[in-house]
């Protein structure tokens, strides 16, 4: 029973860390339409900078983080500003293409520092012992994971629900014509889902940093490991994203503890939460809490 | 004969005489300048795996421009090219068709993927090939590629036999952690082999790894089973996860095989300084093995590789890195065939070159200083260097466990 506590924990503790890395995709696309394929390489900047400010400028990580979060928000501002903000307007599929662009400059930029092609790991600044109930461990990284994802998750409900900006955002990715006729400024809510995601992109990169060790390949990754995530829990629900999240990550754990290794099965893991996506969008394509529009002409 | 016709002959002699001095001159003006011999490199500086291509291109890179500034081949220089594939096979046989229209001689691939998919095209051109990559499965239906030392396989079931020969209690219980690739899978089936020929330790679970962000249950499985060895074959960022998840758990050994925990080995790109920078502490008492001669260890080579990087300005981290050493040792096989076939005043061609590195073994064996042991190739045996050495992390650096071994099983199961 401890092994079977064990992986749900464990799935618990993958599936939030999925989350929090799909919130990204999720908050841009819930007010632009918009699917940046290019924020795996933001999650993988986001842990660079903690990095860079903890170890290079010897600042705490702490406050690193939070600082490494606030230059990430203006980084994808500044991104949305540079290159999208001309695109409004324009056919999604432009824009999609703008951040497979876009995707290869980060990846050009990110070669040209010493993170490109070197192997870094964050200073230890939690305990290494492991917290223990009853048999069932948790590492006190992927504890903070949980916790900051948790708190991420409820700071940006709280955002959509109840902040103006935040209801703006939702207008606009309802609307965007009816949302200009009401006075909302429909690029400066598209440059703050970039900034938003940015943010939440560098909460991510940083706790994947701590448990995979800061090797670009590997963090640029999640952006595209996390897809079925958000395909599952549906492209324009942040609690879609943690519902799925956590699913994924059971599903995985689940996979691994009880498939891999027996009936001669090998790599179930990795193979079946895409099988399990797809079955699931046989019967919902919009995903788990997806918005199914229907358009009357 | 007419004046005029005298004049015309004495013009058409001079013109003649003229020709063989001015074809002299440029002769003795080419002896002075000397040959420039054309390599090509093509390898993954950018994208996934190069914190290894990175180090690698600079070690080839550093050794030819050494060779050339130390005027190791006289007046004779080698032009090494380098071009970036950002490990992409496509890419990879585009930089080789343009090396082959530069006029190359010799060819230093990277991948296992890329070298395999032109390993019929080295063949039609007849190029001798030194690839990164040491899969044994390069060499089959091959006659140009030349591995520069042991395979992954031999690795492997050389780590198998340490483990078999060090082991203490019943027969040893092994799981593999390797890359779900042609690369990670390539060793599964010759240790495989090796226990049906009678190696003494039984096979529990071959375990193909993702992007994982908790090993928990699949170490635990592991222990539920007994295993008490896990032999990994893939790239240092997954084995540095699984490292952390088991220290966290408190179930890595300490020592070799100690009893109710786990023994991490690993083969050569699983290890290096890069393991250290990823994983950190729980590095700590990992097992690696390599043919390699590491800058850890104090000693002659590791003085002329940390003085051949500073001469060419390059960071503590580069010098140190033993893919730098492996880019070194490749650039050492190639200068020194053509080293050898000017020496027999052979034409430098790819077929000289080829027979050069077939002739390299037994009086003519190549001891670069940068590995373990001597450079032998031969129509039968085309993985340079055999030796390993097995090294352990110790206090955070990689520490030389005994003198160096040799695979028996990989003999008896070829």
């Amino acid at each position: 029973m401890t092994y079977f506590f064990q992986l749900v924990v464990s799935g618990i503790v993958v599936g939030s860390i999925y989350a929090l890395s799909a919130l990204g995709f999720v908050l841009i696309y819930k007010s632009s339409r918009v699917l940046n394929i290019a924020h795996g390489q933001i999650i993988a900047a986001g842990a660079f900078i903690t990095y860079a400010l903890t170890v290079w400028a010897g600042i705490p990580i702490y406050i690193s983080f939070v600082l490494s979060m606030i230059i990430t928000f203006f980084l994808a501002m500044s991104v949305e500003r540079i290159f999208l903000r001309r695109l409004i307007g324009e056919p999604i599929i432009s824009v999609i293409m703008v951040t497979i662009g876009l995707m290869s400059i980060l990846d050009g930029l990110i070669y040209l520092t010493p993170f490109g092609a070197e192997n870094f790991s964050f200073p230890k600044f939690l305990p290494n012992t492991p917290i223990l109930f009853g048999g069932v461990s948790i590492s006190w990284t992927q504890l903070v994971g949980v916790i900051i994802t948790i708190l991420m998750i409820i700071g940006f409900s709280w955002f959509f629900k109840k902040s103006t900006m935040g209801i703006s955002m939702r207008a606009v990715s309802d609307d965007q014509l009816a949302s200009m006729s009401v006075g909302i400024s429909v690029p400066k809510v598209f440059g703050l889902a970039w900034a938003t995601a940015g943010l939440s992109a560098a909460a991510a990169g940083t706790i994947l940093g701590n448990i995979t060790g800061l090797n670009f390949d590997t963090l640029h990754a999640f952006g595209i490991i996390v897809f079925p995530v958000v395909i599952l829990g549906g492209l324009d629900s942040v609690l879609g994203a943690v519902v799925a999240g956590i699913i994924m990550g059971l599903i995985q754990q689940f996979a691994k503890g009880y498939l891999d290794g027996n009936f001669g099965l090998y790599g179930t893991g990795q193979v079946l939460p895409y099988i399990i996506l797809l079955v699931i969008l046989l019967f919902k394509p919009h995903g788990l809490f997806g918005i199914h529009e229907i358009e009357r002409v | 004969m007419k004046k005029g016709k005298k004049f015309l002959v004495v013009v058409f002699l001079t013109l003649i005489a003229c020709a063989f001095l001015l074809n002299a001159c440029a002769k003795k003006e080419e002896e002075k300048e000397g040959v420039v011999y054309k390599l090509g490199l093509s390898l993954a500086i950018t994208g996934p795996t190069s914190d290894a291509g990175n180090p690698y291109s600079k070690g080839v890179e550093d050794y030819f421009n050494y060779v050339n500034d130390t005027k190791m081949l006289g007046n004779d220089t080698i032009e090494c090219i380098i071009k970036d594939d950002q490990y992409k096979t496509d890419i990879t046989k585009r930089n080789f068709e343009d090396f082959l229209s530069n006029g190359i001689v010799l060819y230093l691939n990277y991948s296992t993927g890329s070298t395999l998919a032109l390993k019929k095209d080295f063949d039609e051109e007849k190029i001798p090939t030194i690839p990164a990559s040491f899969h044994a499965g390069n060499l089959v239906d091959s006659s140009y590629i030349f591995l520069p030392i042991a395979s992954y396989s031999e690795q492997t079931v050389g780590l198998a036999e340490y483990v078999v020969n060090n082991h203490q209690g019943d027969m040893a219980k092994v799981a593999m952690f390797i890359h779900p690739s042609a690369f990670g899978r390539g060793p599964v089936e010759d240790l495989q082999k090796a226990v049906e020929a009678g190696l003494k330790m039984d096979i529990i679970e071959v375990v193909e790894h993702g992007k994982d962000l908790d090993n928990t249950a699949m170490l635990q499985r592991l222990l539920s089973k007994n295993v008490q060895y896990v032999i990994c074959h893939t790239v240092q960022s997954p084995v540095a996860t699984l490292l952390t998840d088991a220290e966290r758990l408190g179930i890595a050994a300490k020592s070799f095989g100690e009893s109710g925990k786990l023994t991490f080995l690993g083969v050569h790109y699983t290890g290096g300084n890069d393991l250290i920078a990823l994983a950190g502490a729980a590095s700590e008492s990992f097992l690696w093995t390599t043919s390699y001669v590491l800058t850890s260890e104090p000693g002659k080579w590791t003085d002329k590789q940390l003085d051949l990087a500073k001469k060419y300005n390059r960071d503590d981290k580069t010098a140190n890195s033993h893919n730098y050493t492996n880019g070194i040792m490749v650039a050492q096989v190639a200068a020194e065939v053509i080293l050898r076939a000017k020496d027999k005043g052979l034409e430098i061609t790819r077929d000289n070159l080829y027979k050069e590195l077939l002739a390299m073994n037994g009086g003519n064996a190549f001891e670069p200083g940068s590995t373990v042991g001597p450079v032998t190739y031969s129509e039968t045996d085309r993985a340079g260097v055999d030796q390993l050495q097995l090294y352990v992390v110790k206090d955070g650096v990689f520490t030389a466990v005994g003198s160096t071994f040799q695979s028996e099983y990989i003999k008896k199961i070829k």
